[in-house]
């Protein structure tokens, strides 16, 4: 009896969870006359499928095929009409609905794009160019940039004496320097790992100078001089390690026993140098310290920009020793397209994609027997261009918010993110833009509703086949054929005439409601039900 | 509160139509209806939700005396309103298979 007694209370436990948990989707104010009403009839059904409280497995699945009915009651449930119903009926799929949908979409994108770090660094970094004739000067034949080519003694050698073609240098040399454990400032506790490995590159106080570019949030107290050497971070370093904070200048690191201070951070990629560099340490005598070879930059004066040749330079040296050495100049000038320019590149490509994944027709018209006014064709047209007009910086906010938001990825992996997501989203934007206006009245620019299959399908297409919809003020019926034909190509539309009005209460909420689920549809006058049923 | 309704021109699916007539047959609480008509209480409560808010029936709780007497929860009943009277009456001219899946005399006593 035992077993028995508790399965049985296990059973009704279940029941009354099913019944309760179905209870969480009914408004509040009506929950427990709800409740009230299933756990009434759930009594009524326990005496009916399981009489004296025997244990049968069919009783049982019945009991729980009825509590599970609940939910379905529980969807459905609203409470009695009220005006909020009417006018949730009133707004369903007309346009201005759709417009604030997408004005609701849009100020969510902006509104993460202003939250997210990496995204407000990106738009604060731009414009970010490095200055023209600007070239990296090497041996003859190792113009790759993979190893550094030029020694401290040329580097002092060249800069010493007057130049023709070159009217500015700056040396740098790349090494690995472990960060230390000592860090002090305040913003160094964000620093993920220390004891890291940071490849450093010691540069001529003149490096950022030479290049023209800003070093950002950079401090003048920080950058005019100080006690510590001054270390400029790589976006990459910056975004990583220190989460795109940008009150880091004026923080210290320790590389090894040197402790530096963060004087500002310096935008990656564009500077199309070679090395993947972490940082960068100004130092009047970087060239002096260093013991290897390094890279020279320097700047070209108009003689030696004339005298470029597909972004090449050669140039003959004289060493100390009064003997040449011949050497190239490669031009450091190197397109990086700012997120915008990227937008607009993928929106161009999504553009010219529309028409491979959607139709770009917006269907045929039968003769309109309402004589449709110009101004109703307007705001048919207008309704359409600022769908599109919202979906351009939906698009953008959006691509930066996934290309950018993640401060993790590089430069280049992140602008190649916004490019492939500012083309899908666009893209998908437009197919939809396309597909709600096919779907939508001319009359009065709501979407149809209610698609009902008719006819079948037919091996000669001679049969009428695919979906009608209705405009739900009934004011046309949209028919849309299943397979396109050469008599029935592509959407058609037709204008009822006034007398289908009576099946259309103005509330939408009254008798005789198309979408009410207690009501039929009406019989289609244009002969035979072709309804469904 | 129930919709004014025009029950001239009310057109009733067949499910609504049927647990009108359950109701006028004298089948008044949810779980009589469902086992007159077999539909699944995923269907009839909610029909009668909505029946409810269109004015064709109304709900009522018994007495909590007869429940307490019983020893079982209360109920909540059912009764056609006039307007649903009206509407079942076009029903069955409009399904005239109604009257024989449910006929009046199959009404019970609860």
């Amino acid at each position: 009896m035992k077993p028995s007694l508790n399965w049985d209370w296990a059973q009704r436990l279940l029941h009354f969870g099913l019944l309760r948990s179905a209870s969480l989707m009914v408004p509040g104010t009506h929950r427990e006359e709800w409740l009230r009403e299933w756990r009434g009839e759930l009594w009524h059904v326990q005496q009916a499928c399981k009489p004296m409280g025997a244990v049968s497995g069919r009783g049982e699945r019945e009991v729980t095929a009825f509590c599970l009915g609940a939910f379905q009651d529980a969807i459905s449930f609203k409470p009695a009409s009220s005006q909020r119903k009417i006018l949730s009926i009133e707004m369903e799929g007309t346009a201005s609905r759709c417009l604030l949908v997408l004005g609701a979409i849009l100020v969510a994108s902006y509104t993460v794009s202003l939250l997210l770090p990496g995204v407000r660094a990106e738009q604060s970094l731009w414009p970010r160019r490095v200055n023209p004739n600007l070239v990296l000067i090497q041996e003859d034949g190792y113009n790759n940039g993979s190893s550094p080519t030029i020694s401290p003694t040329q580097f002092r050698s060249w800069s010493g004496r007057r130049q023709k073609y070159f009217d500015g240098f700056a040396f740098y040399t790349v090494t690995r320097e472990t960060l230390g454990p000592g860090l002090e400032s305040a913003g160094l506790q964000k620093v993920s790992a220390s004891n890291a490995a940071w490849r450093v590159a010691r540069a001529s106080s003149n490096f950022f100078v030479l290049l023209g570019l800003p070093v950002e949030f950079a401090e003048p107290a920080v950058m005019a001089g100080g006690d510590l050497p001054k270390v400029i971070l790589s976006e990459t370093v910056w975004k990583r390690e220190f989460s795109a904070d940008p009150h880091v200048a004026g923080s210290t690191v320790r590389f090894g026993p040197r402790v530096v201070r963060i004087a500002g951070v310096a935008p990656d990629g564009s500077l199309g140098l070679p090395g993947r560099v972490d940082a960068w340490m100004l130092d009047s005598d970087a060239d002096k310290e260093s013991g290897g070879a390094g890279y020279v930059v320097a700047h070209l004066t108009a003689i030696g920009a004339a005298a470029m040749w597909a972004s090449c330079v050669h140039i003959t040296a004289n060493e100390p020793d009064e003997s040449q050495d011949d050497l190239m100049g490669v031009s450091l000038e190197e397109w990086r397209p700012a997120p915008r320019t990227l937008y607009l590149f993928a929106v161009f490509l999504a553009l010219l994609s529309v028409p491979a994944v959607t139709s770009v027709s917006l269907g045929e018209y039968s003769p309109n027997p309402l004589r449709i006014s110009w101004t109703r064709r307007l705001c048919l047209w207008s309704f359409l261009c600022a769908k599109i007009l919202l979906l351009l910086p939906i698009v953008y906010f959006l691509s930066l918010d996934l290309a950018y938001g993640l401060t993790t990825i590089g430069r280049e992996r992140a602008s190649l993110l916004q490019l492939v997501s500012s083309f899908a989203i666009f893209l998908a934007g437009m197919w939809w833009v396309l597909k709600d206006q096919r779907q939508r009245c001319p009359v009065c620019i709501r979407c149809v509703a209610h698609p009902a299959q008719v006819g079948q399908a037919s091996r000669t297409f001679l049969d009428w086949n695919g979906t009608e919809m209705m405009c739900m003020s009934g004011h046309t019926l949209l028919h849309v054929p299943c397979v396109p034909t050469s008599w029935f190509g592509t959407q058609r539309w037709l204008y009822l005439d006034p007398s289908w009005r009576f099946l259309f209460a103005s509330s939408g909420a009254g008798w005789g409601m198309p979408d009410s689920p207690t009501f039929d549809r009406p019989l289609d006058p244009l002969g035979g039900n072709r309804w469904p049923h | 509160m129930a919709n004014p309704a025009k029950p001239s021109e009310a057109r009733l699916s067949h499910t609504a139509a049927l647990i009108l007539q359950a109701l006028d047959a004298g089948f008044v609480y949810g779980f009589s209806i469902m086992e007159m008509t077999g539909l699944p209480s995923g269907t009839v409560y909610p029909a009668m939700r909505r029946l409810e808010q269109d004015g064709l029936i109304h709900s009522h709780w018994e007495r909590q005396s007869i429940a307490d007497e019983e020893q079982r929860p209360q109920r909540k009943y059912y009764k056609l309103t006039a307007a649903g009277k009206i509407t079942l009456e076009a029903s069955r001219r409009r399904y005239p298979l109604l009257e024989r899946l449910i006929p009046n005399e199959e009404a019970k006593t609860v």
